[in-house]
This record gives C-alpha cells, structure tokens and sequence, in this order.
C-alpha cells in the first residue's frame, strides 16, 4: 500500500473516531448532572425568564435534533454558539488551540533535550552513580504530581527568586512568526523573549512526567539494544564505541522513543488542563474545564472534537514515520 | 411613594419579590472558583428620593497616571451588559456602564444619570430626571430616549432579546422618554421596589449605537457613559479600558483598568505578590498570611451579603420535629469554624437576616454550642439513633465541605446521632433545588444566598416563605408574618421582619451557619474599600 492510500485510509478510520467522541459527548449530556439554564441564571429566576432563555439557547428542542443539528454543521465549520459567550465555537477553540500547540510542543521538546541524554547515559554507565542518579530523577517526575510541582515552581522561581513569571501567555508564537515575517525583527525578538520567559515554568512542569518516562524508555531500550548481537558484531569489526552506540544504537532505541513522543504529544493536547490552570495559560485545558463548570456544552464538544482530531492526526502521523523509520513495519 | 399606593397583595409581594429579589443566587450560579455569585435581586424597603448627591466617590483631578489590574476567578461571559447574571461580568461592566441610580458602599441608594426621581401621583409609574451634559464614549448626549431604550432592552423581548435580566426589573413594563431629560417608568403594578431595581441594575446603552450594532458585536464591544471605555478585549483573556476624561463626575484617578481572570486561588495569590496584578478576589483564608507577611500587599475583606446555612426539610422525620432542629443548632461549634475553618473570615449568624439588612433583629444571638443540650433535646424528639446526611456542594462557597465536614463532625460527636457528609457536584444539587417540588430536595442540604438588596424580606421570601424560590420549610405564623411586612413600611416593617426573624430562630429551619466574607487581596500602593455587594469600582481606587 502506498503512503498516500494509507493516509486516506487512516483519515477516514480518524473520521469515525471523532464522530464517536461527538457522539459520546452528546451522550454525557444525557447522564451529567446540571442543567444549563440553571448554571446559566440564578434559581430564583422568573420561570418566565428561564423558558426564554432555554428557547434562545435552543436547548428545548429534542435532543436528537440538536445532535443532527450540530452533526451537520461542522463540515461547514459550524460548532454552534457557545451558551455562555453566544459568540461562535469555532473561533473561540481555534483561538485557544495555539496556546496549547506551543505548551504541549515546548513541553515536548523540553522532555527530549533532557531525557535522551539522560537515558543514554544511565544505559550506558550502568550502575554508576549517573545511573543511579537518572533512576531517582526518573521515579520523582514519574511521581511527582503536576498540580504541586507547578506551584512549587511559581513560589521558588517566580515569587522568591524572581526569575520567571508566575502565569499568563501575554504573546503568542504566532504574533513572534508575524512580526518576523514583517520583518520587524526588533520586535520579533522582543516577544519571543517575552514568550520564552513565560513559557519556561509551564513547559517544565508539563514536561517533567513527560521527560521521565522518555528517560526510562531510552534507558531500557538502550540497555536492550547494546545486548544484541549486531552490537557484537559491530565491535568485533574495530567501530568506535562512540560510532556504535551513537550511530546504530540510538538510533534503532530512538524508533519506539518517537513513537510514544508522538503519541504523547496527542495527549498533552488535550491533558494540559491542570498545568494550564496553575499558570493562567489560557489553552483548551483551561477553555474544557470552564465549559464543562458553565455545562457550555457547544463548546465542550468543540474542544473535544479538535483534542479528537489531534489525536488522530497525530496516531497517523506517527504511524507514517514508524513505517518509515523502521523499513520492517510495511504500511499494510 | 405614596400612601395610598402601599398596599400589596402577599402574591404581589411574594412575585415581586421571587423574581426582583434575585440579588442573590444561591452562591453564584455562574461562578467563580470559590464561590462567585451570581447577583440579582433586589427590592425592598424604598425610599422615593429627590437627594441630589452624586453617589459614589473616588474619582480626581484626572492627569494621574497609574494602571490598575484585577484579576478575578472568571472572565465576563461577553460584553453585552444586558445579557448576562453574574459578578465577574457585573463588575467589568460597572466600568462603562452607568446606571439610572447607584449605591454607595454600604447599600444606599444614590444618584447616578438621574438627579431626581419619584412616583407619578394617580399612575402605576416612576419619572427620573436625568443629569444634563452625561456623554458617551463616543462624545454623543445622553437623552432620555437612550436610558428609556436600555430600560425596554431587557424588559420587552420586541425591543431587544430575551434579556436573562428581565425579572431584575420585575414590576417593569416598559419606559418612555417624556422629554430630553425625563423618562417615565411604567409599572405594571404598585411595584414597591422600583428605585431600588434602578440601584442595582440596568446599564445605560446608547440607543442609535446599539441599533446600528448586531448582536455579536455588542457582546465584544461596549458604548456607555462610564468612568472608563474600552479600549480592547480578548475574550477569555482580557478586558482592557481606559480613563474616560470627559465623564460626567471628575475623572478617575487611574489612568485604566485591565481585568484578568485566574481560576486558581493559588495562582492570583502568586501573581499579587509578584506585582503582576493589584487586586484578586477569594483570598481563601491559608493563603492570607502569606499575603500579610508580603512587603507588598494586604488583605481586605468586607462582609458579603451571602449567608451560608443548612436547610431541613419540614416533611421529612426527623427534620420535621422542632426540638430536634434545634437541637443540630446546639450542637454546632460556630465560634470556632468562623476561627478555624474560615480564619475568622466570616460571622456567625442565628437568624436569616444579616446585620445591616432591613428586619435584622438584634436581640437575636445565634445558638450557643451546648452538647449537653443538643443530646437532651435529641432525646425528647424521639429520634436519638437517627442517622442523617448532608448534601454538599464542593468548591462553590468558601470553604463550603470543610465547614460541612465540621458541621457533621460535630453532631457525629453526640453519643445519640450519627452524621455523615456527602459531596455535591453543584449543578446537580441546584437541579434538585429547583425543580418546584420539595420531595426532590435533599433532606439536609447546605446552601449559600446572597441579597445585594440588604433586605431581609427578600431573603425570607426567597428561603423560607411557602412560595419561595429555594424554600424547604412551611410555616403559616411564618408566611403572615411576610405578608403583613408586604403591605408595610418603614419601621412597621423592620419590626415585623425582626418578628419573622425571631420566628426562623426559635423553629430552626436551619442550621444557622455563617456570614461569608468578601476577602480581597490589595496592593499596598493603592487605596481602595472592600464593598459588601461583592463590586470593584476602580473609580473608587486611589494611590496612596
């Protein structure tokens, strides 16, 4: 199979997956407590009132044809009016979506400057204090909960040491990349200064489970590799231990590595929600809880639909590039 | 207001009152974090006033040039001042909006746009005389034709939309500009409370503006007569405005004012002591200190108009019996979950009525913890060996399953009654609160209610008055006691209220609870009061 039939394929399986997640969404609407109208308005509000506005909010139709409603507006780009802002879903979650973009992918990236080294080395000085050392590193950001950490940060960090800020995004990328492409190089610079100070203690706080695992499984893929006989073989032939292990080890522990990396990145899409929180980001995480507090379903289901689409998106790429990284997997 | 016209029906009242009254909300419907309200209501005891004072204060010379930032649990839900019931929007629009009338920051009724207003003799109707030379942001007049527009925007659905503010002028039909200065009400009744509605709501727009606007760009821009305009707004993100110097009173001291939200307590608290902001709201009271032992900011607090209690279902064994009701109240340790759950941010209260509202009585002290008492009494009901449960909401009021925990942690305590809590997600409480039929209420339940109103009639009517709104208690001494207040005034009216209190207090429909404080965090470069109607108003900010 080509790598285009594949993507095709994969993308229509992805279809049938969002629309399952818009389906179950709709679904929790049936079984979540809270009405809208109640958290919308206050309980002594004229029952008048409150008719009025369920009619306006077209929450009185039935509940299949708001599903049938909503399902046949989105390939137009049509996800509704959110409950609480009446202004259109659609805008408001790709508004959003940069921010978690830039957080889920600085999180990333954090990880993997810091955990392949780190593994590599505790694989390749087994039982040393390195080894040991990276071990502990691992076991405490595996363990370590993001809430805390977070806010652990601000206070050492920000609030004692002043070297970071304590929350918000004041710039976002996009706004760097404008500029630059302006040629406001001034600027440009000005603001992904800005950018990186902000982004530093939500980055590392996001990324230390993240980094923890990717050590663990650099360290064990590692130490599986060097145990294999083409490593022997290898050595056998007088290559340099660097060009060995930097050349044909890593690279064939890196294959499963990028796998979960890219795995994760889909989850962090949707699973920065307490680190967005903590640090005033303002994401989808945050965007997926208020509206979930407010019972904004519209919006909810939005949010979900891109953190679905995400998913997906990212599952098939990754899938691409394994193929491609690895000439065993075929893209049958 | 006139004599002849004071009369009213208990239906009238108890109408008037379930809908206008609404400055309360159960504990924010829409709220924040820690609790943010959702406001409403109103009403109560009025006073036809011609005084000419401009209300308010702070306000300079204008030409300073400082900036203020407020963080909040929560952005505004839009712009659209008519389209929307909750604080954090209420008090971003207070900025660039002005109101018919005002209160000060103890409650009183001031004027605002109208230098004068009373009732029309012979008429169900109201007349305000406006300020002359009011102007928009724009640089427009203000007439008498855009305030009688705001007013018809939320009052009928032909003018503008289904306005969630309706009842907020409950009483309200419609409004005409006389001429360039004079707008008449109409009412559809008596509607004792009309001046009081005006105190607390109904934002001024401008008509042609609004008119020439859809409804989508109402919701992201703004066209008032405040003491600020808009100068951006980043939905989600930001609302940032700046100094108005041609506003009617002296200009503001600060030069603008950037609202900011932070769902996390932790994190509004981190960015006030960095400097990063200049006032946060719901201080939750582990983190005051770390605020006090700040170089640069302070708590203030100031006494919210929310009252904290547990309601018991009159029909249901063995809330039904009296002694043992009161016997719940004897077994709870007030004075020390004010100290040590709320960090005496709180009051304890012993009637529906908190200190300062209209029917306060203050003979009332709330129940002393006695469990000595509160055994026997369990003992002479009947019911020693019951086992109850509270239902509790999470996260919505402050420190609301703590002080439930300790609540059921006492009465656990008695050798004769075992109490347990269960949490609540709030939305599916409030469903069962409200759904007008009292078996669907949980037997034991706490609840929070705040009446931006300072009346205590509004509050009863509302909790515990048969026709209430959230009412799980039926008393017919009680609701004639309401109805007598309906049809009264002034002092005859404080002192049947304080009856009816004295009442609420000797058959304890309740655990009467706490009083919740409003606990700010303040930048110590600034000068500003706590408010007990939960409002910022930057206007009032000063430098020190």
């Amino acid at each position: 199979m080509s790598l285009s039939r594949f993507l095709l394929k994969r993308s229509l399986h992805g279809l049938f997956v969002v629309w399952g997640v818009i389906t179950v969404v709709f679904g929790l609407r049936v079984i979540a407590p809270g009405d809208p109208a109640n958290v919308l308005l206050p309980p002594n509000v004229d029952p008048e009132v409150r008719q009025q506005v369920i009619r306006e909010l077209g929450l009185n139709e039935p509940l299949y044809v708001q599903y049938f409603e909503f399902v046949a507006g989105i390939p137009t780009g049509d996800l509704g009016l959110s409950l609480t802002t009446r202004t259109p879903v659609a805008a408001r979650v790709l508004a959003k979506l940069p921010a978690t973009l830039e957080l889920a992918v600085a999180a990333t990236v954090v990880a993997v400057i810091i955990a392949i080294p780190l593994g590599v080395i505790s694989a390749t000085r087994r039982h040393d204090p390195a080894d040991y050392g990276a071990t502990v590193f691992s076991l405490l950001g595996i363990s370590t909960p993001n809430f805390w950490l977070g806010v652990m940060l601000i206070i050492l960090f920000a609030v004692q040491l002043d070297m970071f800020p304590t929350s918000r995004r004041p710039v976002g990328f996009d706004t760097i990349v404008a500029q630059a492409l302006a040629l406001q190089f001034g600027s440009a610079w000005d603001a992904l200064t800005t950018w990186l100070w902000h982004i530093t203690l939500p980055a590392i706080t996001l990324g230390t489970y993240f980094t923890a695992l990717i050590t663990r499984l650099t360290r064990s893929g590692m130490l599986d590799e060097l145990g294999k006989t083409y490593v022997r073989a290898s050595r056998a032939k007088g290559l340099p231990e660097t060009l060995v292990r930097y050349k044909h080890v890593l690279r064939n522990t890196l294959i499963p590595v990028i796998t979960v990396v890219g795995l994760q990145l889909g989850t962090l899409i949707g699973g920065a929600v307490i680190t967005e929180a903590v640090f005033a980001w303002p994401g989808l995480g945050s965007l997926i809880i208020n509206s979930f507090n407010a019972r904004d379903w519209p919006v909810l289901q939005g949010s979900l639909i891109v953190v679905g689409a995400g998913f997906v998106v990212t599952n098939i790429l990754v899938d691409a590039f394994y193929a491609y990284l690895n000439p065993q997997v075929t893209y049958d | 207001m006139t004599d002849n016209q004071s009369h009213v029906s208990r239906r009238t009242y108890l109408k008037l009152a379930g809908g206008a009254a609404s400055a309360a909300a159960i504990a924010g419907c829409t709220g924040g974090d820690d609790g943010t309200p959702t406001t409403s209501g109103d009403g109560g005891s009025e006073a036809t006033g011609t005084t000419s004072s401009d209300g308010g204060d702070g306000g300079s010379d204008g030409g300073s040039d400082f900036d203020i930032t407020i963080t909040q649990g929560q952005m505004p839900s839009g712009l659209d001042p008519h389209d929307h019931r909750e604080t954090p929007t209420t008090v971003v629009m207070l900025h660039a909006y002005d109101s018919v009338l005002s209160r000060d920051a103890d409650g009183n009724i001031t004027n605002a746009l109208a230098t004068d207003y009373s009732r029309v003799d012979g008429e169900n109707a109201a007349t305000f005389t406006l300020r002359e030379g009011v102007t928009f942001h724009n640089g427009d007049t203000l007439t008498a034709e855009d305030v009688a527009y705001s007013i018809n925007r939320i009052v009928k659905e032909d003018v503008g939309f289904a306005s969630p503010q309706r009842d907020q002028l409950a009483g309200v039909s419609g409004a005409e500009a006389v001429d360039e200065t004079t707008v008449k009400v109409l009412n559809e009744n008596l509607n004792p409370i009309v001046f009081s509605e005006f105190a607390t709501y109904c934002d001024v727009m401008q008509k042609a503006w609004t008119e020439e606007h859809d409804k989508s760009y109402i919701s992201q821009n703004m066209m008032g007569s405040g003491p600020f305009q808009l100068s951006s707004y980043t939905e989600d993100e930001e609302v940032v405005f700046e100094r108005y110097d041609d506003y009617w009173k002296e200009p503001a001291a600060a030069s603008g004012v950037t609202f900011r939200a932070a769902e996390e307590a932790s994190t509004r608290v981190n960015q006030l002591l960095q400097g990063e902001t200049d006032i946060t709201v719901n201080v939750p009271p582990q983190e005051v200190q770390r605020v006090n032992n700040s170089d640069n900011a302070t708590i203030a607090a100031a006494p919210s108009t929310r009252i904290i209690y547990n309601a018991m279902r009159y029909d249901v064994e063995p809330f039904s019996n009296v002694k043992f009701r009161q016997a719940l109240n004897y077994a709870v340790d007030l004075e020390s979950i004010v100290e040590n759950v709320l960090g005496g941010f709180g009051a304890q209260t012993g009637q529906p009525t908190l200190e300062g509202f209209v029917g306060y009585n203050p003979d009332i002290d709330p129940y002393p913890y006695d469990p000595e008492q509160a055994e026997q009494l369990i003992e002479e009901s009947g019911f020693a060996g019951a086992e109850i449960e509270l239902n509790t909401p999470v996260g919505r009021y402050l420190k609301d399953l703590e002080i439930s925990q300790a609540v059921a942690g006492y009465i656990d305590e008695l050798p004769n009654i075992s109490a347990s809590v269960r949490q609540r997600d709030f939305g599916s409480l409030v469903d069962e609160l409200l759904t007008g039929n009292i078996e669907d209420k949980p037997n034991w339940y706490l609840i929070g209610w705040g009446e931006a109103t300072f009346d205590g009639g509004l509050v009863m009517t509302a909790l515990l008055s048969a026709e209430g709104a959230l009412t799980s208690w039926n008393n017919e001494e009680f609701d004639s006691l309401l109805e007598e207040a309906g049809n009264q005034t002034g002092d005859q009216r404080a002192q049947t209220l304080q009856e009816a209190n004295q009442l609420a207090h000797d058959e304890a429909p309740w655990i009467f609870l706490n009083r919740q404080f409003s606990v700010y965090g303040v930048n110590n470069s600034l000068s500003w009061q706590a408010r007990s109607d939960e409002r910022i108003d930057a206007y009032a900010i000063s430098q020190k």
